[in-house]
This record gives C-alpha cells, sequence and structure tokens, in this order.
C-alpha cells in the first residue's frame, strides 16, 4: 500500500524516532547473542556485526548488516541487508539483499530489530551448504540501479534453511 | 600409641566445641539461624530489629571458642566493637547486634524518608549498609548524598552531576546555605532549603503501572503532534481480546498499521484485520478521529 522507494530517505516521524530509541535501549541492555550494534548518532541507520555462531558453516566469520528505517516503522518493515561480502548462503544474494519473509510480507510491528537479528543468525545456522541462489546472477543484474530489495516481489524458497 | 592419644584428644576437644556451639544456639533459638556450616565455625543469625527490618550477621567462630573473640560481619554500614571474655556466649553477641542495630534506626529512618519522598535513581534496591542516595533535582542533574551513618541527621557530604552552569549554580547555594541544615527538621525540607529550589517527587509507581505501553509505538501516551489533532497525548485505548495475548494499542496505531497491509478488510468505518502480536482477529474503529 505505502511505496518504499524512498525508505531511509525521509526522515523517521516521531512515532519511529520514540519507538527506535526503546529498542536501542533494551538493546544495550539485552543484546541478542552474536550481535553487536556498531555505535553511530544515526538512529535512521544501525550497521550490526554479525558473528557466525559456533559449530556452524559460518563460525568465525563476520558480517556487517545495515538496518535502514522507513518513515513510518514499524508500520512498515525495515530493510535489512548485508553489506558486500555477504555470507555464502542459498537465500542470501551476492549484492546483500536477504530471502527473508519476515523482512517483507510477514513483517508485523509485533518484531523488532533484535527479533530480525536473531532470524537472521538461525537462517545461517541453519544452512547445510554454502552456495548463492540459483538465481543470483540474473537478480543481482537486475538490480544493478540500487533497486531496493523491498521493491522485489518476493517468492519465498522453502522455509527449511 | 602415641598418635592415638593425640586423635583422641583431638575429638575430644572437637566433641567439646560442638557441644558448646549447640548449647549457645539453642540461648539464641534455632528458629533464628539462618545458615551453618558443617563443623559449625561459620553460623548466620537472622535478627528482626525494633522496626521489624530484617537483618543477617554472620559469625566466624575459632575452634578454640569461646577462648579467641569470633570475628562478625552483617549488612550494615559500620560494625560495633565486639566486648568479649572467655566467658562469654553466642547471646551476647546477638544482644551487643540488636543494641547496633538500635543505634542505627535514626540512620536507617533517615534514608526511608529520602526513599519516600525523593526521586532516587541509584541505589535501585538499597542494602541496609549502603549510605548513599542519587536523586533527580531537576534540569538533568543529580545529587549523590552520602549520609552520615553516625549522625545521619547531619548535614550529608554531596556531590552534584549534570550540566556544567546549573550544576555550579546549586554548588554555590549549597556553600552558601550549609549553614542554615538543622538537625532536627525534616531532611526534605532541609534539602529544599539549601538548595533553594523545590525537588521532584518519586514517580508514582502504581500510576505508571495502570499506564501500560502500546505494542506498536511503545509509548504510553502519543506525541503531540498536529497530524493526530485531539489524539495528543492520549494512553492506550484497545486492548486484544485474546486473554492469553492482552496487548495493549492506541487504536491510532492499530489502524495505521491494519491500513499498511493488504490483509485487512473494512466494513463501514470498521477495519477488520489480525492482532500483530498472536494474530487472533481484531476490529477497530476508525472513525474516531480524522487524519
Amino acid at each position: 500500500m505505502t511505496s518504499s522507494s524512498a525508505s531511509g530517505r525521509k526522515t523517521l516521524s516521531k512515532i519511529a524516532c520514540n519507538r527506535l530509541q526503546k529498542e536501542l535501549v533494551e538493546w544495550q541492555v539485552n543484546p541478542p547473542a552474536g550481535f553487536k550494534h556498531k555505535v553511530t548518532d544515526n538512529l535512521q541507520r544501525w550497521v550490526i556485526e554479525v558473528n557466525g555462531a559456533p559449530g556452524t558453516l559460518y563460525s568465525n566469520e563476520t558480517f556487517q548488516l545495515q538496518v535502514d528505517f522507513p518513515e513510518h516503522y514499524p508500520m512498515e518493515a525495515p530493510q535489512v541487508i548485508f553489506v558486500p561480502p555477504a555470507p555464502l548462503h542459498p537465500h542470501i544474494y551476492s549484492n546483500g539483499h536477504i530471502c527473508l519473509d519476515i523482512l517483507y510480507d510477514s513483517w508485523s510491528p509485533a518484531m523488532t530489530v533484535s527479533s530480525i537479528c536473531i532470524s537472521i543468525l538461525s537462517m545461517l545456522s541453519s544452512s547445510t551448504v554454502k552456495q548463492r541462489p540459483e538465481d543470483n546472477d540474473r537478480y543481482v543484474k537486475n538490480c544493478r540501479n540500487g533497486r531496493s530489495p523491498k521493491e522485489t516481489r518476493w517468492w519465498f524458497h522453502d522455509d527449511k534453511v | 600409641m602415641e598418635c592415638a592419644a593425640e586423635r583422641s584428644r583431638e575429638l575430644a576437644q572437637a566433641s567439646t566445641f560442638y557441644r558448646a556451639v549447640y548449647s549457645e544456639i539453642e540461648e539464641v533459638g534455632w528458629e533464628n539461624l539462618a545458615r551453618f556450616s558443617g563443623d559449625l565455625t561459620s553460623l548466620s543469625f537472622r535478627i528482626i530489629d525494633g522496626k521489624g527490618r530484617v537483618h543477617v550477621m554472620e559469625i566466624q567462630l575459632d575452634k578454640t571458642h569461646p577462648k579467641c573473640p569470633p570475628s562478625i560481619s552483617a549488612d550494615v554500614p559500620y560494625l560495633f566493637n565486639l566486648k568479649w571474655s572467655s566467658k562469654s556466649r553466642l547471646k551476647d553477641v546477638v544482644r551487643q547486634f540488636k543494641k547496633h542495630l538500635e543505634n542505627l534506626q535514626a540512620f536507617w529512618s533517615t534514608l526511608d524518608d529520602i526513599d519516600r519522598s525523593l526521586w532516587v535513581v541509584d541505589p535501585k534496591q538499597a542494602s541496609p549498609a549502603v549510605s548513599y542516595r542519587q536523586i533527580i533535582i531537576g534540569n538533568d542533574c543529580c545529587i549523590t548524598l552520602f549520609i552520615n551513618s553516625v549522625d545521619p541527621r547531619s548535614l550529608p557530604e554531596c556531590r552534584f552531576i549534570g550540566s556544567g552552569p546549573f550544576v555550579n549554580t546549586l554548588r554555590n547555594r549549597w556553600r552558601r546555605n550549609s549553614k542554615r541544615w538543622i538537625k532536627d527538621k525534616p531532611f526534605l525540607e532541609n534539602l529544599e532549603c539549601l538548595l533553594e529550589t523545590q525537588l521532584p517527587m518519586p514517580p508514582d509507581v502504581e500510576k505508571n503501572d495502570q499506564q501500560v505501553e502500546c505494542g506498536i509505538c511503545y509509548a504510553q501516551s502519543l506525541p503531540i503532534d498536529d497530524e493526530l489533532r485531539d489524539k495528543n497525548g492520549t494512553g492506550t485505548d484497545y486492548t486484544c481480546d485474546n486473554t492469553s495475548c492482552n496487548k495493549a494499542f492506541h487504536s491510532i496505531c492499530l489502524v495505521d498499521w491494519l491500513r499498511s497491509i493488504t490483509t485487512t478488510r473494512q466494513s463501514f468505518d470498521v477495519l477488520f484485520g489480525s492482532c500483530p502480536y498472536c494474530s487472533e482477529p481484531v476490529a477497530v474503529k476508525i472513525n474516531s478521529f480524522k487524519r
């Protein structure tokens, strides 16, 4: 219903600001294990360091997530991508876009940055192969003009991984 | 043979020790014993003072007890000098501790006074041994007061925390007015007199509990915003009917959310969708405000 092309550009609404401040405080008190929020003064873009869980394909690897919040967060999902180099995973494209339903159609304001992070880590941890999605090259080519993953019409891969 | 004699002497000594300690605990009352170690060299007693506060005193006994005085620790700001002779018993320690607790009553009632009448931010859950309080005094400033446990009604030492110019003003007032501190006056009155300002009351905990955060915007009250018109500053006014969810929302937030997804249906002025938390059906009216 709402266009998301301008996500991350328009400044946050009062409601979004207030909610993000509370989420940030909660994160600082109770950070999700394996994640580190890189401190900046930009509430609208969070950069989060992810450490692959020990005993998984991604142990000892570190990645960066970039989370951009739309003006009307949490009515709209944040845009979450891996800053390349993105982890080699069947649901993660080489440009950092992530195929994960809660970031798009299944988003709900009951979710938080922290719960998204945990979903992404569990997606990584349950992976059994290190490979790109089959349509990686075609998809990345289509996104070359800097398209947001939120403009993609996603069909979701199986939920086993 | 000599070895066996040595051993039996040790045993005899130990049994004398146990028997002595048992009978001394008996005198204090077993019901007051909170913890003890297997060899009885470490005992904790629960002692209730005149105001009904519960204290725990730990006693470490020497194996030669009662020849050597026991060592004591407790949740008090300072300890007393134990008077001990070889004829003293545990009940004498307890009696002296109780007397010490009575001496500390003025100290604790001063701190209770502060906790009741001022906005204390630290410590959140004070142990009876803690003698400081950090309180909010407005304008983003805090003051930490160190209560003298021997003379609790005297002018406390203090430290200011906050923005420079405001803190300097307060510090000057404190210095200038410190002679006006009168021991018999209530603590709050003295403090306000020295700082020449009215101090904020503690936030009403009960009132805060009744105000619930909205599950969408995380705020208790909506922000003051032109867009919201008459809904400015209102609290949550919608609760999910599912009793195991019971999440509270501002109806304005819920309507905003339901309008932003395609699965919501509308009939006249009611939106039908599902609760963002439990996914059970929700129905919320939209004409109660205009956008």
